[in-house]
């Protein structure tokens, strides 16, 4: 098969060159923003104020890294970030790989209203005013001051996704593997971690990529949690912070370059893993 | 001979008691950040509470809300955003998803520019707009300019007759990427053969697509339809970071007024109330969804 489907034509030579203008168009509108804040995270203060359509610095400065780093507490934003998404994708890993095997392999009662149950949450949704119980929560047993807290909530909130996932790709594992190893005397903990565990890793990796990718981009729920507390605020409640903060204008280039430290990891891991990234969307969305 | 008998069940158990703990973890953090508070909404529903001490004030909230003028702008105003959403995403995406189908050069390197964005934070792809978006600095109204577009500078945000879709080009760069991914990948696992069948039948490019693609993929479309109609009617961070609500409420939507009455730092928490307005909105959600499920059965009957 070397031709599309979806609209067969058979596609005059100005018509696809047309197309591909098209698309060309949209990409350079979809890339612009991240050139704009990458670039502009060079320029000096005084360039970003004057604005004008020329994204290119007229001198190159790293100063304003310097001052994010040093003045503007960016390291421990950065710091925090990093902890956060490990944590998040450590604890999810832990969580979901353990629940998607049960969820498959053991039949017990009580298991599919469970199972429901975690589904049934996915879609609904109250805001925020979910944040205020879980915020007095931590206050009560003094978690409020750690990120730990945060860690919790974000692995919390988004686990029902990657257990379903877990739980699709494990019912494709044929069942002999751990009737055989059930013979062989192995407890029902032992088959995951010898045999299941190992054999999940393509979902896995899946998972990690999601998961990191969304306690790295948590906003809402670490800004109310962090509200009077500035040491364990991560990168995105950090950076928007400075622009509600009184002097919005003399902070553009910190701003900037906090912008780009924040969306920069993420895009290199991105253009490694694109397609896990596209397949643990579509997979999660639509074969449900 | 006894033991070897009770050998087997307590093997039994032993895998469901093993079975019950590993679940624990899932399930502790399940209690923690759905279940309870979801149970926690209905404690201060007919209660006045700050944050510190609560009052019974009985159907009060009730009848506030009833007259609370900013909370059913916001309502529209939440229609308003899906709406509009919607009605460019959904076209839109499907037709980068059909055109990136084909073999056309470089589609692979295209599909991965366009689902850039969602890997990005919603707090700071949003924020860049901001930036992007500003009066005078703003490099789109500098380039717009230069093209002879606008010939004075246009308030992106600040316009209360803009605001809403300046809002909606910020949601259509985030999300496009996502929902064409999803269509391009119901679009695959549509059997070549029958676009093999049709074209030896004479079938042109568009009567394959209005005759083939789109009644094979129309199960496909309808979960994404109701992925993107849910999506649209919960977001609300990026309105949170562009404009607060703002200007005078005119980006008001249900979620990040709530939002205010209990996080925002320049009134009393008004958490009682919230949490009335809270259920209200999740019910205005489940109406449009369970509405919505009802009338693509009907659609179904129909075609």
């Amino acid at each position: 098969m070397n031709r599309s489907h979806v609209i067969y034509s058979k596609g005059t030579k100005a018509a696809r060159i047309f197309i591909f203008l098209l698309l060309l168009i949209i990409a350079v509108i979809m890339v612009y923003p991240i050139v704009y804040i990458v670039l502009g995270s060079f320029k000096e203060n005084m360039e970003l104020l004057q604005g004008g359509a020329n994204p290119i610095p007229t001198h190159f400065i790293f100063q304003n890294y310097v001052q994010a780093w040093k003045q503007a507490n960016f390291a421990v934003y950065t710091q925090n970030s990093v902890l956060i998404a490990l944590g998040v994708m450590v604890l999810t890993l832990f969580c979901t790989s353990m629940a998607g095997y049960v969820f498959d392999r053991k039949k017990f009662r009580g298991k599919e209203f469970v199972y429901n149950l975690f589904i049934a949450f996915m879609f609904v949704n109250v805001g925020s005013i979910a944040l205020r119980p879980m915020f007095e929560l931590a206050v009560k047993v003094h978690m409020n001051q750690s990120l730990i807290s945060i860690i919790l909530i974000a692995t919390g909130t988004g686990q029902a996704m990657y257990i379903f996932l877990v739980r699709g790709f494990m019912s494709s594992i044929p069942k002999e593997v751990d009737e055989a190893a059930k013979i062989d005397g192995c407890s029902f903990f032992g088959i995951y971690w010898h045999i299941v565990f190992p054999m999940l890793k393509p979902i896995l990796a899946t998972v990690a990529l999601l998961s990191f990718r969304g306690g790295w981009s948590e906003y809402i729920m670490p800004l109310v949690f962090t509200m009077s507390n500035d040491a364990l605020r991560p990168l995105t409640v950090g950076v928007v912070m400075l622009k509600n903060s009184g002097n919005g204008a003399a902070a553009w280039n910190i701003m900037f370059a906090g912008a780009t430290i924040s969306i920069i990891p993420i895009i290199i891991v991105y253009t490694f893993t694109s397609k896990h990234f596209m397949e643990g969307m579509t997979s999660g969305a639509v074969k449900g | 001979m006894k033991l070897f008998q009770k050998k087997h069940p307590s093997l039994d158990d032993e895998g469901k008691a093993s079975a019950w703990l590993m679940l624990l973890p899932s399930i502790f953090l399940l209690v923690i950040t759905s279940v309870y508070p979801f149970i926690w909404l209905f404690r201060y529903i007919c209660y006045d509470y700050n944050g510190y001490t609560a009052y019974f004030t009985g159907a009060h909230n009730f009848y506030h809300m009833l007259s609370d003028g900013i909370f059913w702008s916001s309502v529209a105003h939440t229609f308003e955003y899906a709406g509009l959403k919607l009605l460019f995403i959904i076209p839109v995406s499907f037709l980068l998803a059909a055109l990136l189908s084909q073999k056309i050069l470089g589609s692979s390197l295209f599909r991965a520019i366009y689902f850039m964005p969602t890997v990005i934070s919603t707090a700071v792809y949003s924020l860049i707009f901001g930036f992007i978006f500003a009066v005078f600095n703003g490099s789109l109204n500098s380039i717009l300019s230069l093209m002879g577009l606008i010939h004075s500078p246009v308030d992106w945000l600040g316009n209360p007759k803009i605001v809403m879709i300046s809002i909606i080009i910020v949601a259509l760069w985030g999300g496009l990427g996502n929902y064409m991914i999803l269509f391009i990948s119901g679009m695959g696992s549509i059997s070549t053969d029958v676009y093999e069948s049709s074209k030896i039948d004479g079938a042109n490019g568009i009567q394959t697509f209005f005759h083939i693609t789109l009644p094979m993929l129309s199960p496909v479309i309808k979960v994404i339809l109701m992925l993107a109609i849910t999506t649209a009617f919960k977001d609300y961070e990026s309105i949170l970071v562009l404009t607060n609500g703002g200007p005078n409420n005119r980006s008001q939507v249900m979620f990040t007024y709530i939002y205010q009455l209990i996080f925002s730092s320049n009134v009393t928490p008004q958490i009682g109330y919230a949490t009335m307005l809270s259920v209200v909105a999740a019910l205005i959600i489940g109406v449009v969804t369970v509405a919505y499920l009802i009338l693509a059965r009907k659609l179904d009957d129909v075609m």
